[in-house]
Parts: C-alpha cells; structure tokens; sequence
C-alpha cells in the first residue's frame, strides 16, 4: 500500500506542501486550510499530515526523545483536537483531513517537495 | 484581484491609531506591488528631503503579489524608506517567513508613520491590531525579542504561526549601520533602515493570519509552478551547489577569480591567504554542523541554520554566507571561519548590517595600519586579522557603549572625521558588499549605478559574469557591460517588486518564470513587460535620489579601484574600467550625460520629474 515517507532530517520548513495541499483541495493559497502542517522546534523543522478529528483532548501527556531532544509528543501527533486546534477550516469551523489526493494517491504535497522530506513508497 | 489582498495598513505611531485602505489597482498593474508599490508611495508621501530618523519620514513593510501563493521562492516582503546612513532611497528584502504570513495576515502593504512616545510592538493577530508596549523586549536581541514576545502569547499553538520582524539594540540606540531582523535571524540587507525603525520606537511587528490568497488560474498555475520545481532540481548549481552551502559556496568560485577582498580592498584574498582550505566549502563543512532552512515556497532552500556554543557566543544562526565572509571576514583581514560565523550571528541579534558593519571595522582597522589612527583615538583595539577586535568592536558598535559610538557612524564618516575620506571603500554612503569592482567589472558599474549603494542583490550580473549560467560573460571585460548590467538592475526590480527571489535564475531562465506569474495573477505580461516595468521601478529610485541631492558625481567607485591595479592573485594589474562604460550605461539608460533622465525616457515610462 503506498504511504508517505517523513523525513525530518531533510525538511527544510518552506512549507511549499502546505501551499500545493491548499490550492488542490480549495484552489486558493492559504496553509490553515492545508491537510499537512510544518512545525519548527529548534532548528528541525516537522511535517504533520492530518489525522482524525477528536473532540476531547488526550488524558495523558507524552514526551519523545529523539536523539538528544525531547519533544513535547503533541507536536507530532497528528490528530486535530481541542489541546491542538489545527487542520479546522477556519471560516467554516470544517474539520480537514488528508484524502491523500484522491485515488489513486497523487500526493501534492509530495509533488512541490523539493528536498526529498516527503516521499511516496509503496510497499 | 489575484495573488494580492489589494488591502494596506496604515499606522500612525504618534496618535496610535491605524486605518484600512484599498491599493489603487491602477499602482498595481504600473509597478506590479513589492519594490514597485512601495517605492510609488514612498516618494508619493514623502519630501525627499526629509530627516530619515524625523517622525515624518515613514517606513513601509510591502509583499509582493506573488509572496504566499506558492510561486517558488515568492517569500519576500519589502521594506521601503530613506536610508540613516546614506540618504538615498532604501529598499531590503525580508528572507523566510515573514513577507508571506504578512498576506495571509490580509494586507499587501503596512504603511508607519508618526513616532510612538515609548517602545512600542506592533501586533497583528488574526485581524486583532493593536499597539503593545515594548518594555519586556526594549534593549533585547532579535531573537530574545521573538521569545519573549510568544511567551506572552496566551495560546501557544498560535505562537507557532506567528512571525516577528523587529530590530536589535542597535536599531534602538540609532546606529546608522543598523537594519532590521526577521524570524529572528535573517538580516534584512541593506543598512540604514534599522536606526529609521528605532527612531519610531517601533521595537517589532508580529504577525499571523489565516485569509486566503486567490490565484487566477490554479490548474495552470499548479503545472507551471511544478514544472519549475522539476527544472530546479536538475540544475546542478540550484539542486546541488545553493542547497548545499548557500552562497558560500561563491568563496571558492571568487577565490579563483581574485574577486575576494582583502583588509579594505588593499588586496585580493590571495597571497596571503594561498590556502583555500581555510575558507571554502569544506572548511565551512567541517567547521559547522549545517541544517537547510527554506525561506516560504522556496525549493533550493539556501539558508544554512546552524548552532554555536562557546565561551564567546552562545545560540542559533545563520552559518557564514558569501557577504559574511567577505565583509565581516576577509576584508577585515580575518579568515578563521568560526569567528566569522561569531560575527554573523552577532551582527543578526544586535541587528547590525554585516557588510555595512564589516566594511565600517575595515575602514577602521586600515587607518589603524596606516597609522592615522590608533587605539587612543578610537578608544578600540582594531587590527586587521584578529578576530577578537572585530568581535568586540561589533557588540560596542550595536550597543554605544564605551566609545564605539563613532564607528557606529560608518566608515565614511570615520574616514572623513580623520581627513582620508579615501580609506573608505563605499559609494553614497554605504560600504561595498565584497566583490572586488576591479576583477568583475559589470558588478563595479553597477556598485557606481545603483540607486541603493554598493549592493550585489540589485543586479546580479555575478549570474553571468562568474557563474555563466545562461551566456558567459568574461568579468574582466567591459564589453557589453552597461547592458548586462542594465537588463539585470530592471530584472532586480522586477523580481523584488513580484517578492521573488534572484537564485532561482541561477537554475531557470527568466522567460520561465513568466507562465508563473501570469497563470497566478492573471495577466498576460510578455517578459519585455515586464522589464519595462522594472525600468520604469529604477528610474522612479532614481527620481527620487536626484531630489535628495545625488546626482553624477556620486555614480563612481572609491579612487583604490579606478588607480590602483590590484597587486596579486589571478585578476593581478586590473583597475576598474568605469570611465569606459558609464556614458554608455546613460545612453542605454535614456539618460543625460549627468545622468539624469530625458524629458523622452521618462514619458516613456509614464513618469514625471
Ligand atoms: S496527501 Fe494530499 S491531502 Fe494529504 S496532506 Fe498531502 S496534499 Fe494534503
Ligand atoms: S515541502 Fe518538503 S521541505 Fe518544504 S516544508 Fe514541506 S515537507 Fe518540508
């Protein structure tokens, strides 16, 4: 099943794949209606393809450490809930969710990532 | 309207109050918005004459159409004024993500006026503008600043999508070498219009918005822009040389070309610094763990960001680019990278212009050589190659403290006040950017010509000069220069005026980039358009300099470049040809032999005296 490969060491945060992610599904250019958002935490920058829709936030808060980092785990997480109020469509209030593109999955986001971040793979 | 928001801020900081205008469509389509729009209003509302640090003078913060939309590199935002240090027109492009975030924030355009009674941060989130008092981040570094002011942030999710330009402490205490600093570590280039920003206590702008940019014709605009990717990524110097080391990699390039400075221009980084191992590329691999960083929409992602710890400096930044080795390293005589990349990073916090404040400390370390000055009158130890001089003299300059005040000034000024006005290696004020005019003699006319200073970025004929990416063109000729470097200082405005960025010509030929525009912005611009809309940008700069004041006499470069032939290196016995190309440069230029504009040319354009 194809799936997209993150690749953190590469993203360089220019979230050109928010853009194309927007203009595809809404045709005009605007990243709080992307279905993938990029984070910065130091200089390492997070793509975070959405997930589901919750309406009550975790009960349990985790950190990750990656090398020597720790993180706080809501960075990566992909849901959209009220501790984490992104992938909302902002005028409508419409929950957003990766769709993939369509079927078969022509990613765009993956399509305007240069640096290699995001990959398609099949496996 | 496509690609714009057609919407400007106006904020007056003496009576605190701010207003929402439309942009006249009819401004957009004659200077396309960015530089252009910026420029037109500019010099529309304010007397030339004005004093740049007076609470008349105005500061304007303006995105391109294409900044946001997701054109490849369309991520720049203007800021537009009359320089502290030279007097000249000022224009800086703003790297990262600040420029893009300014339209989704709804406004093309933020026009500051008056001057605030105390520090004040102009906030603008999610359509709540309002004025802040500055007092927590008042005498803070830029990076500090943008700290501070996200703690304060209730939601921090929010804080995350919020952006900040702001200026460090030298903008605050005036320093005319100060600029502005945005995403708290890319430095504005261009000197002068930090101290302009401080003099209104306007200590930052945040940002943060979710509106929503149209674009003309999407599928269209989807393909292109794709294809413009791909193209981008085979090309070798985009792909492989920009996203590798960023322009540093030019070291090595100039280096075998004898382009380099060395200690004030006395030299070509070469003799003595025979050892290219120190300064290229793989130095600066191994002297530090570089990550890239992409500004908005950016596919070559040249910022390389990197992190320092040591005794003297402690923090993140910008790893050393091209300008930073250049001017803070070699021109001051100092080739040890990490110290260089000490200065970068101390330049960006304190938010002092690098190649502004590097070629001030080698005005200064050359009159120290020469022994027209000394420690005792400068009240600084400054010698060319030590690294810790250069350093101290730079956190002074920013701060005012001790007796650093006077180099703060600028080196034309020390140079004047000690009756060697020829010690410094500037025009209309401003230091060179470090390209030896005498080994590449398009980048010396237009160093002589440009309406904003010595600046590379206004024309960078370095494309086909050094590069030769789309024609080759030998930089120690004069042949067809004044055309190069016209077609390029046009194509400069241009892309500064869209909120594009110059290196994706390093990879894609300007008529590429065109279906981009047109297919974002509906229009339908042939690429001569749209150089005539450069034109009309540069002559509109240069109106406005002939009202300041400059006129032909200040179209030249320092004597060292036009008398004496550089003394070692590949380029050894050159002298700048300056003389040989300016009157053919005016005649390209519909200009008078004293360099003004004929009564024809500016009709032409539709312009006016
Ligand atoms: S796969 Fe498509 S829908 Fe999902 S994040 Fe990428 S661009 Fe958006
Ligand atoms: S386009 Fe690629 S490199 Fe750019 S932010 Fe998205 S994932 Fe990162």
């Amino acid at each position: 099943m194809p799936r997209i490969k993150i690749d953190h060491n590469k993203c360089t945060g220019c979230r050109h794949c928010e853009i194309a992610c927007s203009i595809n599904h809404s045709g005009v250019a605007n990243p709080r209606r992307a279905r993938i958002r990029v984070f910065q935490e130091g200089n390492v920058f997070f793509p975070v393809i959405a997930g589901p829709f919750v309406d009550a936030a975790c009960t349990s808060k985790l950190d990750i450490k990656i090398g020597d980092q720790v993180y706080d785990m809501c960075l990566l997480c992909r849901a959209s809930c009220p501790q984490k109020p992104f992938f909302i469509e902002a005028e409508t209030g419409f929950p957003l969710k990766c769709d993939f593109c369509g079927i078969p999955p022509n990613p765009s986001c993956v399509r305007w990532c240069n640096s290699g971040a995001l990959e398609l793979i099949d496996d | 309207m496509y690609g714009c928001t057609g919407r400007c801020l106006r904020v007056n900081l003496s009576a605190g109050k701010h207003s929402i205008e439309d942009i006249n469509p009819e401004l957009l389509r004659k200077f396309l918005g960015g530089r252009g729009l910026g420029v037109k209003v500019y010099s529309d509302e304010v007397d030339p004459k004005t004093d740049p640090l007076g609470p008349e003078n105005k500061l304007i913060f303006v995105s391109g159409p294409l900044v946001g939309t997701g054109a490849i590199t369309g991520a720049s935002c203007n800021v537009v004024t009359k320089s502290a240090l030279s007097g000249t027109i000022a224009c800086a492009k703003t790297r990262g993500h600040f420029g893009a975030e300014l339209k989704f924030a709804g406004f093309d355009m933020i026009i500051v006026e008056g001057k605030a009674e105390s520090p004040v941060i102009l906030s603008i989130l999610d359509d709540k503008i309002s004025l802040q008092p500055a007092l927590e981040s008042w005498g803070r570094t830029t990076s500090e600043t943008e700290a501070v002011f996200k703690k304060n942030l209730a939601d921090k999710w929010a804080a995350r999508d919020t952006y900040l330009i702001s200026i460090g402490p030298a903008g605050e205490k005036l320093v005319p070498l100060a600029n502005i600093v945005n995403d708290s570590f890319l430095s504005v280039g261009g000197a002068g219009i930090g101290a302009v920003m401080g003099s209104k206590n306007l200590k930052a702008i945040a940002i943060k918005g979710s509106h929503s940019l149209a674009i003309a014709d999407s599928a269209r605009f989807v393909r292109v822009v794709t294809n413009l990717i791909n193209k981008l990524n085979s090309a070798p110097l985009t792909s492989h040389s920009m996203s590798a080391w960023g322009s540093a990699f030019f070291i090595d390039l100039c280096y075998q070309k004898g382009m380099l400075p060395h200690k004030n221009f006395q030299g070509a980084a070469f003799t003595e610094l025979t050892e290219l191992k120190d300064i290229g590329t793989k130095a600066l691999s191994n002297a530090f763990a570089m990550r890239s960083s992409g500004c908005f929409a950016c596919p070559i992602a040249c910022l390389k960001k990197t992190e320092v710890n040591n005794p003297f400096f402690k923090g993140k930044g910008m790893a050393p680019t091209y300008w930073a080795i250049g001017a803070l390293g070699l021109n001051c005589g100092v080739s040890d990278l990490s110290t260089i990349g000490m200065a970068n990073m101390i330049c960006a916090e304190m938010g002092l212009d690098p190649i502004a404040a590097g070629g001030t400390v080698a005005t200064a370390m050359e009159l120290v050589e020469k022994g027209i000055a000394d420690r005792d009158t400068l009240k600084l130890e400054l010698r060319f190659g030590q690294g810790e001089d250069l350093l101290h003299a730079l956190t002074l300059m920013a701060t005012k403290k001790g007796h650093a005040k006077r180099i703060g000034k600028g080196g034309q000024a020390l140079a004047g006040e000690h009756g060697t006005s020829k010690s410094f290696m500037g025009v209309k004020g401003l230091p060179m950017a470090p390209f030896d005019p005498r080994s590449i003699q398009g980048m010396g006319l237009h160093f002589a010509t440009c309406n904003f200073g010595p600046h590379h970025l206004y024309a960078y004929t370095f494309i086909e000069e050094v590069l030769g990416v789309h024609e080759k063109s030998d930089p120690l000729s004069t042949d067809g220069k004044p055309e190069l470097v016209k077609r390029y200082q046009d194509l400069a405005a241009v892309l500064d005026s869209l909120g594009l960025c110059n290196w994706p010509l390093m990879g894609v030929k300007f008529n590429n980039i065109v279906p981009m525009i047109n297919s974002c912005l509906g229009t339908d611009y042939k690429a001569d358009d749209l150089m005539k809309i450069g034109e009309r940008i540069w002559n509109l700069e240069k109106l406005f300099n002939m009202k300041v004041g400059f006129d032909h006499t200040h179209d030249t470069l320092p004597g060292r470049f036009l008398n004496e032939p550089i003394t070692d290196g590949p380029a050894k016995g050159q002298i700048s040809k300056l003389d040989e190309m300016l009157p053919g440069y005016y005649e390209l230029r519909g200009w008078n032999e004293k360099g003004e504009p004929r009564g024809d040319t500016l009709q032409a354009l539709g312009l006016k005296r």
